[in-house]
């Protein structure tokens, strides 16, 4: 029974291992306010036009920390409990690019490799051999380069666009999962609470059990 | 003033009786491993499953047009809402891990030997129930993956003689999975919970006539058997406690490792995602499907390996009591399954490539040989052990077993008066 | 065993059953909180808590019905006589000065619920009716006849600027 318990957790390991085929730069997100807030600014200044994140309310950046008179540029005059919605209307942008651009609200969360997959493919530009613009990740993109990627050329520009993307892919992943630093910090309590609780069963356990000797 | 209270029902209720004899003083053998928890953490799981989805079907909204958003209302507006959710897709995973320990114990130890069979029944049945439930729970959240894997599996009603095609309608009440398949969806998943509750006292009954088994597959003399209270009550809490820190781990630190990231899209009955997988607990059973070229004979390969356990009673005919304890070459037959399930469950899990294809189609056969080859095997075995010379006390046990189910309940009393 | 292991050894036990039940009674109820908890208003409710009225377009004399945390609120721009024939008198069954109801005297802002069954009272000159019980209120929002307990409710509100209230928070 124990070797198929181990056997069980080799296969677990090797299925996530699995999950990510395509060739993906690994990012770690940032979660403190600063990255998310040039996060922030970055996707209003750069996605917001043509993608919405319908499940993001203005007042949530409010609670998140970002300077309110900030958010009132980006809101106009729609009220705080808005969903930011884009700034193009959806026929407008499926006549512009084909189709309509994705919800940005859960894209953290939405494709195999989660906020890997979101930086690499925002860096993921080149210009093919025939001058044309493609993306390594997601050769049928329709979305043009915004970081300007394929046009860099030098490491100090390269850097820079590196940084810009995670700023753009940390709120992404907030923007994803809000509650996520919540969720540790109540998860180690939990944990914590639960090491005393079972350590306290397995005493009585023993106490109990130890009579029948 | 609580001891009148007893007393006033006891007089119109057998309370008291009822506990001391089913409950506290019920009479457990004194040998189980903690292999012998899981029911119990099964039974707990399931009250957890009914408790979070409850409070959550207080804001979920079963309407296609709604669905997708009311998950993300319950994620970000609703108080605890996360908590409530994770706690429950994380529970389902949960709840069939248990499960599975719970039937490779059995399966292990030989408990669904005479006398358990109809005990091991109700399991089967409890599994179909579950597996029914998760099932339409997994279309509730209305992503691309519970779309398209409720497609998938209401079109293997196709297999269905002469009436394949209207059966599936009439499961979807819609020509593909729409608004009525959600809303019923939903309704069943509501009922089925407390139609499990149900069985789940059905299978406690039968327990509680037959008594449990135990790691020697010899049932114990009555001296041997200790009450449940508080022997096994702390036990049981105790691998609760274990239990719960490993779920926590997951509810608290990676849920959404159990979440198909396709299912963060909401449906779209246009566009198939291009690698469409169940989720974990049924890759092996798909496995299966994908393997029988044949669309009607994968259905009925797929129905039957999930049905294959309640034939074991009939399967395995040794007169070696008990299951692996003493018998090596089932116990290797054993691992050798829990293997092949292993397999299985990968080959489930990746595209299908022809090599692939070709593993799972051996591993199909080895999944179905490895019951079909256990009244042969056994009866080999048997005989080789036996040459080889059995331990004395089992000769008898095993004279004593072969003489019936009926002398064999009889045992306890027996031996207890070959002690006296 | 003798005797005083006996008791020693119960002692020890029953004590650190005790603590075993009181940490494990304190995780149950503390898993109670969030299944509790998601029963109260969920924060877009919580959101609309607060509500913006613009006042300009309201020309005196006249009334304006706005939601405020999804029950209605009666903003009424009272002219010079409504305020006169007001701060008259003190209401009937549940006296209250004029001046204690308003924050200026031209603005009447109150909850547009009967504070006997929760009807939604009707503008019918001078003041409203309840058309379920019966209920009279002047245009101070005071309860003047039938079976209403209490006055119309003023609820927290501020003026932002000249022509601009918000309700909900004073």
């Amino acid at each position: 029974m124990k070797k198929f318990m181990t056997l069980l957790a080799c296969c677990c390991f090797a299925s996530s291992a699995l999950a990510s085929e395509a060739k993906l730069e690994a990012v770690k997100v940032g979660v403190d306010l600063q990255t998310v807030a040039r996060g922030v600014d970055a996707v209003m200044n750069s996605c917001h036009s043509c993608h919405s994140l319908k499940y993001i309310k203005y007042h949530d950046l409010v609670n998140l920390g970002i300077d309110k008179s900030v958010v009132d540029t980006w809101r106009g005059d729609q009220p705080m409990d808005s969903a930011m919605l884009a700034q193009m209307s959806e026929s407008d942008a499926v006549q512009a690019y084909g189709k309509a651009p994705p919800d940005l609200s859960l894209m953290a969360k939405a494709r195999d490799g989660g906020a890997s997959y979101v930086y690499s493919y925002l860096l993921g530009y080149y210009i093919t051999p025939e001058g044309m613009s493609g993306n390594h990740i997601y050769p049928a993109t329709k979305m043009p380069d915004i970081l300007g990627i394929s046009g860099i050329t030098d490491e100090a520009g390269r850097a820079e666009a590196q940084g810009k993307a995670r700023d753009i892919v940390s709120f992404l992943a907030w923007a994803a999962d809000p509650d996520e630093q919540t969720r540790h910090k109540l998860g180690y309590y939990v944990l914590g609470y639960l090491f005393v609780l079972t350590f306290l069963l397995y005493l009585v356990k023993n106490q109990v059990w130890s009579k029948l000797k | 003033m609580p001891n009148r209270i007893i007393k006033w029902i006891d007089q119109r209720f057998p309370l008291t009786s009822f506990v001391k004899h089913e409950l506290t003083g019920y009479p457990t053998p004194r040998n189980l491993s903690y292999w012998w928890n899981f029911g119990f953490l099964a039974g707990f799981v399931l009250m957890l499953q009914v408790a979070t989805g409850i409070f959550l079907a207080m804001h979920y909204k079963a309407d296609v047009a709604l669905s997708f958003d009311s998950i993300q209302h319950i994620m970000r507006d609703v108080n605890y809402g996360w908590l409530l959710r994770y706690m429950h897709s994380t529970g389902a995973s949960a709840f069939f891990f248990v499960i599975f320990v719970h039937m490779a114990r059995t399966l292990y130890y030989g408990s669904y030997r005479a006398p358990r069979e109809l005990l091991w029944w109700t399991g089967q049945g409890l599994l179909l129930l579950l597996m029914a439930t998760a099932f339409m729970g997994y279309l509730l959240p209305w992503g691309q993956m519970s779309f398209w894997g409720a497609t998938v599996i209401t079109n293997l009603f196709q297999a269905t003689p002469f009436y394949g095609e209207q059966v599936v309608i009439w499961l979807r009440g819609d020509y593909t999975v729409g608004d009525a398949t959600l809303s019923r969806f939903f309704a069943l998943h509501y009922l089925f919970p407390f139609i499990i509750i149900g069985a789940v006292i059905v299978h406690l009954v039968a327990l509680h006539s037959v008594k449990s088994s135990n790691p020697s597959g010899i049932d114990l003399a009555a001296k041997d058997n200790i009450p449940f209270h508080p022997y096994f009550t702390i036990k049981d809490l105790y691998g609760l406690g274990l239990f719960l820190m490993v779920y926590c781990v997951f509810v608290f630190f990676m849920p959404n490792s159990l979440i198909e990231p396709a299912n963060n899209i909401p449906a779209n009955p246009m566009q198939t995602p291009n690698h469409i997988v169940p989720e974990w607990y049924f890759l092996p059973f798909y496995a299966i499907l994908r393997s029988v070229p044949n669309m009607v004979g994968g259905v009925v390969a797929m129905g039957l390996s999930v049905m294959m356990f309640a034939f074991m009673p009939f399967l395995d005919r040794s007169r070696i009591p008990g299951g692996a304890h003493y018998r090596p070459i089932y116990r290797l037959q054993f691992y050798l399954f829990m293997l092949d399930m292993l397999v299985l469950g990968y080959v489930g899990y990746v595209p299908p490539t022809s090599q692939t294809m070709l593993i799972g189609q051996i591993a199909t056969l080895c999944y179905f040989a490895s019951f079909f080859l256990v009244p042969f095997i056994s009866k080999v075995e048997e005989r080789w052990l036996i040459k080889r010379g059995l331990p004395p006390q089992l000769m008898a046990l095993m004279e004593s077993e072969s003489a019936g189910i009926a002398k064999r309940k009889l045992k306890p009393q027996r031996r207890k008066g070959d002690m006296a | 065993m003798n005797k005083s292991d006996e008791l020693d050894d119960t002692g020890r036990r029953n004590f650190l059953v005790k603590v075993t039940s009181v940490v494990g009674g304190v995780g149950v109820a503390a898993t109670c909180v969030p299944f509790v908890a998601s029963m109260n208003p969920s924060s877009d409710v919580l959101a609309k808590a607060e509500t913006e009225v613009d006042l300009s377009d309201i020309t005196p004399g006249a009334m304006r019905t706005v939601a405020w945390q999804g029950k209605p609120v009666f903003i009424l721009r009272r002219t010079p006589d409504q305020i006169k024939s007001s701060s008259a008198s003190n209401g009937g069954s549940d006296p209250e000065p004029d001046n204690k109801r308003v924050q200026h005297p031209e603005w009447l802002v109150v909850v547009g619920v009967c504070t006997h069954m929760g009807c939604v009272p009707n503008k019918e000159e001078p003041g409203w009716t309840c058309h379920c019980h019966g209920s009279q209120y002047d245009d101070s929002g005071r309860v003047i006849r039938g079976p209403a307990p209490k006055n119309l409710e003023v609820p927290p509100y501020r003026f932002v600027t000249e022509n601009k209230i918000i309700i909900g928070k004073a």
